[in-house]
């Protein structure tokens, strides 16, 4: 049988009487008398009434006082007008809800029996902090007391004493005794515990439900950082025992989207502290010493936070919140000043930590990173192919994905991609399959050509605003005639080496540095280099000359170093340097000594064999190898040797003038692959032709092996634009309807033209390198 | 709980009493500074309600020249005529403390000659019993030059107490700033230099001369 | 069986709201004895006040020595004093709740024990003169509920008395005062109207 009940508000007089307010039938058909105890199940929660008539006699009608209600009902405020009873037939009936499966909500209502308590254990909620200073522990119990006296309560809820006008606002009941009950009678005799007092924020705080956030790939960083926030504030006293004194700053460095916000998150809910969260531009305000006003308050609001618990202050953006100090009267400075006495004054006694993410670490102030301040610094690079592997793995996990998806694939192909590159990628490719499926709503599955294609449309984050970043068309080693010599070379040198690197370890082989791709122009090198960068699948920064020039002293030299840098970012990369001889010529040619040029090449030779990663650049940790679990996945261990293997920037350069480039950049260890991209010979000039002519109609009488014979000395592009003569001609001299190119245009066309490429070039190409 | 006046040489002896000589005097000694601290404190009360009216026309004369300043001519005549009234009655007032305490200076006279005839009955002692004085002692335990030092020792916190009161009087009507004449106030009522020694030292001497049954 | 049970129920609310009803004159009177010592409590914050904001060494009394640790101690003891009178007024209080609390659950108890022969249409029953068992059960419970919120503010307040906290001194008077629920008394005064012929008729 089912009830609806229409949901009154509480009377006045009924607030904080724990009464619930029924009809006289209702409650006699449930076996209700005056002032028993039920317990009100909800959607959502339930709390513990004594069942009273309504003064009036009605049926049909609730009123619920939610003195003593489960912690999840007191943030709720809305009720539902009408809820609907399922009466059950005995008191054995289960307390829960049933499915919402009816327009209004249901409840249930259960009598239980309250036995008088023997003794009770609670938690004080109080107003703030001040009452548990001013107040002494034997009159707050003497007031909890006074409080429960006479009421029924129900394991694990919460009461609700604001009415009393206390300070006291909340007393949480932890547990009953005898254990088996679940619900009492408090008594005069009943003995109240109190295991602690809390304040109302800081039980609110705890009480919100934040979205479980999951955290792929930064398990090491994690639990540094776990090591860190769990040591001063869970045993402060250990460390004090044994002479220690513990951190109270660390600062978290690394490129934006890794996920250090969200790290910082977790972490705390997982310790169990508080979390006092402050953004740079929040503090910042207008008016001067407004902003240090405002961190003072903040720091004061962990203090009063970290007193009732480990408590952790996270300073998001902390560049911006603290640059680097300049000139004298800078309002910034000001306020780093004031964040750096803060930072002092933080007692090793107060057992708050502070915790700074930034992804600018260089433009902080450097009084800030010393010892005593920010203690530790923790950097989060850009994830490995592992780590990407256990983030994709996590996000995939709520996603209906196909089963053909290669995560460990995926994972290759999205060097560079951190966090929240990755999600944002998972996200896109749901979308595409969203919108694939939208004619047939069946069971929506992502499959890997999403997957695919939501890789063209996210790029990695770190790659944005580069200078390098190039919307490249994927390129086939087969969409290029000929050449297969040099397509072999370069298959060698860069492919293999991305692709299999545990081959090359296998064999003790190293890897080529750099590339140099020399040859006469118009031979294809550019479009080798885009085939080679496609079918190793890795990131493809290219980079020309003009990209570089600017008319600032110093600018190109940083733009070329940044370029350096995000290419290590989202290494394993390939780094294009296009037209290189006109980049950075040589230091030979009489160039004055200061030049642009000469400046670039400096940084150039010094970004080839630098000494080393600098510190921000770090990106996982090394003891990668040593294998963890005994039986592992063998596409694991293929990761694992991927990542070892494969973090560095292949530097592809290409000229057509390589004599004017400088020796020292052809010498082993820089660019020590040289390779010469000929001229298309007979061979590969039929072949260039064949690919060329491919999705032309081409007339039966069209002999390619006749054309490749007729030109000698002509380049890849020429005999592309050969192709395209031809078929202009065949528009204009036949008619626009025409339907194949006759032979006789192509000879025509070839007549026209003249090939691009000179013998005694080709000669002085040849004997260079030789 | 107060003893309602002791028979002291001030109200007669009605009452004949087993002891004589030195002790005789001594026990009238301390009726009468039981009589005379008695005295002080309804006195202390009366002047304490002088000095709170003092205060308070003191204030009202304050606002009366603010009210003044503010609405100028208006009712110039009937405000200072007022003015007057009051300053009238804030000199009588005055006077009346003044009055208080001098009967004050009559009781502190009196605890003078209290002291200055202890100090008789100490000498006589020497002069009967030599440098050591008395073996027995007069009553219980208390040798004879006790009742001396504490009947010094009360003459001096009354003494003091009555040299506080006089320089209230003299600032009580001329200061301006309320929380000073508050603090002047609370200084009369509560008595800083009677303080709960000299309550002991007096109970003390009650007991000892068995004024209070012990 | 019913009927008697009944009766005896009625007769124990009558004696309990008799008892409520004399309990309330305790109360109010207790209440009102503590409205003088309260304002004198505020008399000696203002002093307090007046003493912090003077300087002594400043005023024309700085020759006399050590008057302000005095002073101090002098103000600080007729608080204590005030506050020693006002603890025993709570007890009175606490009393007056106390023997309310008990009526209340000693008839509350009488009706468990008796609930089997009680049903509901009879404890909802009422009459021009006789309010329900439930009415009055519930009246009782409010009643109970009303002296113990009241004594627990008045008790929170006064526990946080202290002589130091001169602020706190000079207020108490109107937060003594604003403790008490207007609606709440109205409320007990509408029950005692509500019952009176029950209590009267015999």
């Amino acid at each position: 049988m089912e009830v609806s009940l229409r949901v009154l508000p509480v009377d006045p007089v009924d607030r904080g009487t724990q009464r619930i307010r029924l009809g006289p039938g209702l409650m006699s058909s449930l076996g209700l008398r005056l002032g028993c105890p039920v317990l009100v199940a909800l959607s959502g929660g339930s709390c513990l009434c004594s069942a009273w008539p309504r003064p009036d006699l009605a049926d049909g009608f609730i009123q619920i006082d939610m003195k003593c209600c489960s912690p999840n009902l007191i943030t709720k405020t809305v009720t539902p007008t009408y809820l609907t009873l399922s009466t059950h037939p005995g008191p054995t009936s289960s307390p829960l809800p049933h499915s919402p499966t009816s327009a209004s909500p249901s409840l249930s209502i259960t009598p239980v029996s309250c036995p008088k308590l023997k003794a009770i254990r609670v938690t004080v909620v109080v107003q703030c902090v001040e009452f548990r200073k001013t107040t002494s522990s034997s009159f707050i119990h003497e007031l909890v007391k006074d409080m429960l006296k006479g009421m029924h309560v129900y394991n694990k809820h919460v009461i609700d004493v604001v009415d009393y006008d206390t300070d006291i606002k909340l007393i949480v009941i932890e547990s009953l005794n005898p254990d088996s009950l679940e619900a009492g009678l408090v008594t005069s005799k009943t003995g109240v515990e109190i295991m602690g007092t809390r304040t109302l924020r800081h039980y609110r705080g705890q009480l919100e439900e934040q979205p479980r956030c999951p955290l792929g790939g930064l398990e090491e960083v994690s639990a540094c950082l776990r090591e860190l926030l769990r040591l001063p504030l869970l045993y402060p006293s250990t460390l004090c025992s044994l002479g220690l004194s513990c951190p109270r700053g660390v600062l978290l460095v690394g490129p934006p989207g890794v996920g250090k916000t969200l790290l910082v998150r977790r972490l705390v809910r997982e310790v169990g502290a508080s979390l006092v969260t402050v953004r740079g531009a929040e503090v910042v305000g207008s008016r001067p010493g407004e902003s240090e006003e405002r961190l003072r308050a903040v720091f004061g609001q962990a203090r009063a936070a970290a007193e009732e618990g480990p408590c952790v202050l996270f300073l998001d953006e902390l560049d911006s919140l603290c640059p680097r100090r300049t000139g004298s009267s800078a309002p910034e400075n000001r306020l780093v000043a004031q964040l750096l006495t803060l930072m002092d004054g933080v007692d090793q006694s107060q057992r708050f930590l502070i915790v700074g993410a930034t992804n600018q670490p260089e433009s902080l102030d450097p009084a800030l990173r010393r010892p005593g301040r920010f203690d530790r610094e923790v950097v989060i690079g850009a994830p490995t192919v592992q780590q990407r592997f256990s983030i994709l793995s996590l996000l995939c996990q709520a996603m209906p994905v196909c089963a053909s998806v290669d995560l460990a694939e995926l994972a290759k192909r999205t060097t560079g991609y951190v966090g929240a590159d990755l999600s944002a990628l998972c996200r896109e490719a749901a979308m595409l399959a969203i919108q694939g499926n939208t004619q047939s709503s069946l069971e929506q599955v992502i499959t890997m050509d999403h997957f695919t294609s939501a890789l063209k449309m996210v790029l990695p984050s770190c790659l944005r605003s580069s200078v390098g970043q190039t919307d490249c068309p994927a390129v086939s080693w087969e969409q290029i005639g000929g050449l297969e010599e040099v397509k072999l070379k370069l298959q060698q040198s860069i492919e293999w080496p991305m692709r299999y690197p545990e081959a090359f370890l296998r064999l003790g082989l190293s890897r080529p540095r750099g590339v140099l791709l020399y040859g006469p122009p118009g031979c294809a090198k550019t479009t080798l280099v885009r085939a080679a960068a496609t079918s190793s699948h890795c990131s493809f920064l290219s980079v020309s000359g003009a990209d570089l020039y600017s008319p600032y002293v110093g600018d190109s030299e940083k733009t070329l170093a940044q370029l350096f840098r995000q290419a290590r970012a989202c290494a394993p990369s390939i780094l294009f340097l296009d037209e290189v001889d006109s980049l950075i010529g040589s230091r030979s040619e009489g160039n004055a000594p200061q030049s642009a040029q000469t400046r670039l090449l400096s940084v150039l030779l010094n970004e080839l064999d630098g000494v080393g990663f600098r510190t921000l650049e770090r990106r996982g940790t090394e003891q990668m190898l040593q294998a963890e679990g005994v039986v592992e996945p063998h596409q694991q261990e293929q990761l694992e040797y991927h990542q070892v293997c494969n973090k560095e920037v292949m530097i592809v350069a290409a000229t057509n003038r390589p004599e004017s480039l400088d020796s020292a950049l052809l010498r082993p260890g820089r660019l020590d692959q040289v390779i010469y991209v000929p001229p298309p010979d007979l061979q590969a000039r039929v072949s260039i032709l064949q690919v060329c002519t491919q999705r032309m109609p081409v007339d039966g009488d069209v002999s390619l092996e006749e054309l490749a014979g007729c030109t000698e000395n002509y380049s890849g592009a020429d005999l592309e634009n050969l192709c395209k003569e031809a078929a202009l001609l065949t528009l204009q001299e036949d008619s626009m309807e025409a339907s194949s190119i006759k032979h006789q245009y192509f000879l025509q066309a070839l007549q026209r033209m003249t090939p691009s490429l000179s013998v005694q070039q080709l000669q002085t190409y040849k004997q260079l390198f030789r | 709980m107060e003893v309602q006046g002791f028979e002291g040489t001030n109200s007669g002896r009605r009452t004949p009493s087993a002891v004589t000589g030195s002790a005789r005097k001594v026990k009238d000694n301390a009726a009468d500074w039981h009589n005379l601290v008695l005295k002080w404190d309804r006195l202390n009360d009366e002047g304490s309600t002088i000095a709170n009216k003092i205060v308070n026309l003191g204030l009202s004369k304050d606002s009366h020249v603010n009210m003044m300043m503010e609405c100028e001519e208006t009712s110039a005549p009937s405000s200072s005529q007022n003015a007057f009234g009051n300053s009238n009655e804030l000199e009588e007032t005055c006077d009346n403390l003044l009055r208080v305490v001098e009967k004050m200076d009559h009781i502190l006279s009196k605890m003078e000659k209290l002291v200055s005839s202890e100090q008789g009955i100490i000498n006589l002692e020497t002069f009967q019993y030599g440098t050591g004085g008395r073996q027995i002692p007069l009553f219980q335990t208390w040798p004879t030059s006790q009742f001396a030092e504490v009947s010094s020792k009360l003459y001096e916190a009354y003494n003091q107490e009555l040299t506080l009161k006089r320089a209230i009087v003299q600032e009580l009507a001329h200061t301006t700033n309320p929380d000073l004449s508050m603090v002047y106030l609370s200084c009369w009522l509560y008595q800083p230099y009677i303080d709960d020694s000299v309550k002991l030292l007096l109970e003390g001497l009650l007991l000892e001369t068995g004024h209070r049954p012990s | 069986m019913s009927k008697s049970t009944l009766l005896s129920l009625e007769q124990v609310l009558k004696t309990c709201f008799q008892s409520l009803e004399t309990n309330q004159k305790v109360w109010n009177s207790v209440l009102l004895e503590c409205t003088p010592l309260m304002g004198s409590l505020g008399n000696l914050g203002e002093q307090l006040r007046a003493f912090q904001k003077v300087k002594i060494a400043n005023s024309p009394l700085h020759t006399f020595p050590d008057l302000h640790e005095r002073l101090h101690f002098k103000l600080v003891q007729a608080v204590d004093i005030v506050l020693g009178k006002l603890t025993d007024k709570m007890c009175s209080l606490q009393q007056v709740r106390d023997a309310i609390s008990n009526q209340v659950s000693r008839a509350f108890q009488l009706y468990e024990q008796n609930v089997d022969t009680l049903d509901l249409t009879t404890v909802t029953q009422r009459s021009a003169i006789t309010p329900s068992i439930a009415d009055m059960l519930e009246w009782l419970q409010d009643s109970e509920h009303y002296y113990r919120q009241q004594f627990l503010r008045r008790k929170n307040l006064f526990q946080t008395l202290r002589s130091d906290d001169v602020s706190l001194l000079e207020t108490v008077s109107q937060r003594w005062e604003s403790l008490g629920s207007p609606s709440g008394e109205e409320r007990l005064s509408d029950i005692q109207h509500k019952v009176s012929f029950f209590v009267e008729s015999q």
